[in-house]
């Protein structure tokens, strides 16, 4: 390959904060080509395409673009230079019609009054072509809010085709898609490569790489470890690749160790016995987890953690299955009772749901234990208050300067700790966190995670759902992969490595997918689950 | 337009169609419009019956003079609430631009096309420091617009420190004349005013409202230019509330320095009766100018009702909680809609 490729990153820093997203990132494309992209959560893939859109700009580097130089200032620049994306936050208007938001910022036109005639036919074409992914239909006229997620989806990758791109960037695009929808973007991919249009192609799914990709670039840490063509590479070599061990090694995996911690005593007692539970977006989980021990939540994002989480603490509805919390059956219908049946929650949002930021770091670290201190809702006194927040923020390690400051002027990890460490004082039996390092640096995490464990030693159960298989590898004693709302694999002891989750989380997916070719009429279909309106129905009955 | 045929509420089936989803949707997004029509023809009844010669050419002229001015200054809230903003000082505005414009006049005929330029140029200016503040310096529209009302009330007294100055005949004359034997000159403005709304609505401008109001992010990575799509309706906002100022002063024909500052709460009350949304993205001038006109009918029911003028207050304020209740309701009463929730 001697002509210089079409599209070329070189040198590109990012940093948010105390965080490293992208450290030096090369990347190189052809015309004409489907490169994928890829590497673990967090390895810098997306902040490297936000780069390319212009939604993200980099400390520093260069982009090059058919051999003239890139420097978007706003996603207008990038569009300009024919450089379309499709988000995985959607681009949408919800109050917008399909084709108005088709046509949103281009909107063909005279005298800068629209021409409604004109936007539908630089609509139709691509709707017509994705009609198959409607269900049949062509929703021109219908308001984006009445889609579902999947139809959403396609409307976003027509937007983006409607803006006839040279670089199509699809970020995890396929992440919400049905089968027959994924089945006609591959189409349209295909086509356009044979157009001369690059396709940038981020995907955590292993088979539509091999299915749809010439060339792959693996990212990890925030910078390129290889670029190779894919037909040449066993899959098992870039599952290699992405996770930085070669396979069998036993990797990051201290949970080793520290697995079965007593052979010859009598087991600890099971404090949660799941059987069945289904909601939204889970599809019939079950697994028990004793006390002292911490279960991790693997699998790829989105596949019903959250909803798995969420829906043992009350957050979210449950339509069958049974939950036994030290052997009585629990069935909470808001967080409030879950609390009092002895579940703690802590969110990976830590400044939308776990703390009340502007507050004082007593209030956060008192506020959840109020109820036990408070004599008849009344009698609070700040000495007991403020002995009792001591004792917590003792506990968990949390260097502040006074207690009344406001919880805001913690360092994210502390932040994080008084997140964790308010449920001290409510003994908690079972401690639900999902992702709970999300965002913040490494030293944090690490402490943070030692307080997890210090609350498994105190007896409870813990169970992290977490987006970063290596954290999971690093805290759990066992890591349940989930997929689709199902429990598809138990990981631990020797078996616990990043490599087995990131496999196990990839092969399932490559069989599902090839199982679904052969039976499109799958019993399965996720997206009977995320019907939004059938779960409101069902929620109103 | 046809109105969509209202959804069968009773049967549900268990798994409606997409398309009978949407179809339920499209009609409960309409509710706004049927509120107020609603609303509308309740008020013009109520109205004709207790105020003898409301049907009179006199009767009407007067009615549309007093509307003019509320539904005017509803509109320049309604283009700033769609972006996403809001106006406070919108009332001061309005007092600005009539000040302006009756100091310049001084009563000569002659001098009407300066003065009203000036006074609507007056208003645009009020439009873009706001816009600027908003969009470009990112303070919070309902404080900033707070601030500057201050700044443009006081203003507005420096030009005009006391009560006086008077418009000129041709102004006030034309404000009250008839033409056709039923058509007051004020209705007439009030359907150009309408029109000229069709056109900013037809034109990418009048989407990019929308589009900012509905989501600003998706805006952006839709190259939508959303900071001038800020500054462009806090001025062209700015500018209607202008005309309103003038519209004001044709009616009362002498300058006050308080004449607009009232209207600013009443413009914000008379879109949310017409059904905008008060986040922005969804309503319409349209609307806005229906809500003036029930607003307005309201009033002056609680005057011809003989209503003791102590108590005629509490009557209004009450009547509009209703009115605002009722287009709630119905907005609401629809399913809800998905992703909204979350």
């Amino acid at each position: 390959m001697d002509a210089p490729p079409f599209l070329r990153m070189s040198g590109v820093h990012k940093r948010y904060g105390g965080v490293t997203a992208l450290a030096g990132a090369d990347f190189a494309a052809n015309a004409g080509t489907v490169h994928a992209v890829l590497g673990p959560n967090g390895s810098g893939k997306s902040t490297l395409l936000k780069v390319l859109t212009g939604v993200v700009a980099p400390d520093a580097g260069d982009v090059l673009l058919d051999g003239r130089p890139l420097r978007p200032k706003s996603p207008r620049d990038t569009l300009a230079a024919g450089v379309s994306a499709v988000y995985q936050e959607l681009s949408l208007i919800e109050d917008f019609t399909v084709v108005d938001n088709l046509v949103l910022g281009v909107e063909p036109g005279r005298f800068g009054l629209r021409d409604a005639r004109a936007a539908r036919a630089r609509a139709l074409p691509w709707l017509e072509r994705f009609a198959p992914a409607f269900g049949g239909r062509v929703p021109v006229d219908e308001r984006v809010a009445d889609l579902d997620p999947g139809e959403r989806q396609v409307v976003e990758i027509c937007k983006a085709l409607v803006r006839d791109p040279r670089v199509l960037v699809l970020d995890e695009a396929t992440a919400s898609l049905r089968r027959r929808q994924v089945e006609v973007l591959f189409d349209v991919v295909g086509e356009l490569r044979d157009q001369g249009v690059l396709v940038l192609f981020i995907t955590h799914r292993l088979a539509e790489i091999t299915a749809l990709c010439d060339r792959a670039t693996i990212m990890r840490g925030g910078t390129d470890v290889a670029t190779v063509t894919v037909g040449e590479v066993p899959e098992r070599e870039l599952v290699e690749l992405m996770s930085g061990t070669p396979a069998g090694a036993p990797g990051a995996a201290p949970a080793a160790e520290r697995a079965a911690p007593e052979e010859g005593a009598a087991a600890p007692a099971v404090l949660l016995a799941v059987t069945d539970l289904a909601g939204p977006g889970l599809n019939g989980v079950s697994f028990t987890i004793r006390a002292g021990e911490v279960l991790g939540l693997g699998g790829l994002q989105g596949q019903g953690q959250s909803e798995l989480l969420a829906s043992l603490f009350g957050a979210a509805r449950r339509t069958g299955g049974r939950v036994l919390l030290d052997g009585a059956p629990v069935h909470p219908r808001s967080p409030k009772q879950a609390v009092r049946a002895g579940l703690a929650y802590v969110p990976g949002n830590r400044g939308g749901q776990g703390l009340a930021l502007g507050r004082p770091i007593l209030e956060n670290l008192a506020l959840p234990s109020l109820g036990r201190r408070a004599l008849l809702g009344v009698g609070l006194s700040r000495a007991t208050e403020q002995a009792a927040a001591r004792g917590v923020a003792a506990r968990i390690g949390t260097t502040y300067g006074s207690l009344d400051d406001p919880v805001s002027t913690l360092s994210g990890g502390n932040q994080q700790k008084v997140v964790v460490g308010k449920w001290f004082p409510t003994e908690p039996v079972v401690v639900l966190m999902d992702d709970p390092a999300k965002g913040i640096d490494v030293g944090a995490k690490a402490e943070m995670f030692a307080v997890v464990r210090e609350l498994a030693e105190s007896g409870a159960a813990v169970i992290v759902g977490s987006s970063d298989d290596r954290e999971l590898v690093e805290v759990c004693d066992r890591v349940l992969v989930l997929f689709e709302g199902r429990v598809v694999d138990e990981v631990q002891g020797d078996r616990l490595t990043e490599d087995t989750l990131i496999a196990s989380a990839m092969h399932i997916t490559q069989a599902d997918v090839a199982a679904a070719r052969t039976d499109d009429a799958a019993s399965h279909l996720p997206d009977i689950d995320h019907d939004p309106v059938a779960a409101e129905q069902e929620q109103g009955t | 337009m046809s109105p969509p045929t209202a959804a069968p509420p009773a049967p549900q089936p268990d798994t409606p169609s997409p398309l009978a989803r949407a179809g339920s949707r499209v009609a409960s997004a309409r509710m706004p419009t049927y509120a107020i029509t609603g609303l509308l023809v309740v008020t013009v009844a109520a109205t004709a019956m207790l105020q003898s010669g409301f049907f009179t050419a006199y009767g009407l002229s007067s009615t549309f003079a007093t509307i003019l001015p509320l539904a005017t200054i509803a509109v320049a809230q309604t283009i700033i609430v769609l972006s996403g903003g809001i106006d406070l000082s919108i009332g001061t505005i309005v007092t600005l631009s009539s000040a302006v414009t009756v100091v310049l006049m001084e009563g000569d005929n002659a001098r009407l096309p300066l003065a009203i330029a000036a006074g609507v140029a007056a208003g645009a200016a009020c439009g873009l420091v706001n816009g600027l503040i908003v969009a470009v310096l990112r303070l919070q529209p309902i404080v900033a617009t707070f601030a500057t009302s201050f700044m443009f009330g006081g203003a507005a007294l420096l030009v005009l420190p006391s009560p006086g100055g008077s418009a000129s005949p041709v102004l006030t004359e034309t404000y009250r004349m008839v033409l056709a034997l039923i058509i007051p000159v004020p209705a007439l403005l009030l359907l150009i005013l309408w029109l000229v709304w069709r056109i900013l609505r037809a034109h990418r401008v009048g989407q990019y409202l929308y589009a900012v109001g509905g989501s600003a992010a998706a805006s952006y990575t839709s190259a939508v230019p959303v900071t001038r799509v800020r500054v462009l309706a806090y001025t062209l906002g700015g500018t209607v509330a202008a005309l309103a100022g003038v519209a004001l002063l044709a009616d009362s024909g002498s300058g006050d320095p308080f004449i607009g500052n009232e209207l600013t709460l009443g413009s914000i009350a008379a879109l949310v009766i017409g059904g905008t949304r008060l986040r922005g993205g969804a309503g319409g001038a349209g609307g806005a100018i229906l809500g003036a006109i029930v607003l307005s009918l309201i009033q002056g029911l609680v005057f011809f009702a003989g209503i003791p003028t102590d108590a005629r207050e509490l009557v209004y304020g009450g009547i509009m909680i209703a009115a605002i209740a009722l287009a709630g309701l119905l907005t609401a009463g629809g399913p809800r809609q998905p992703g909204r929730t979350a």
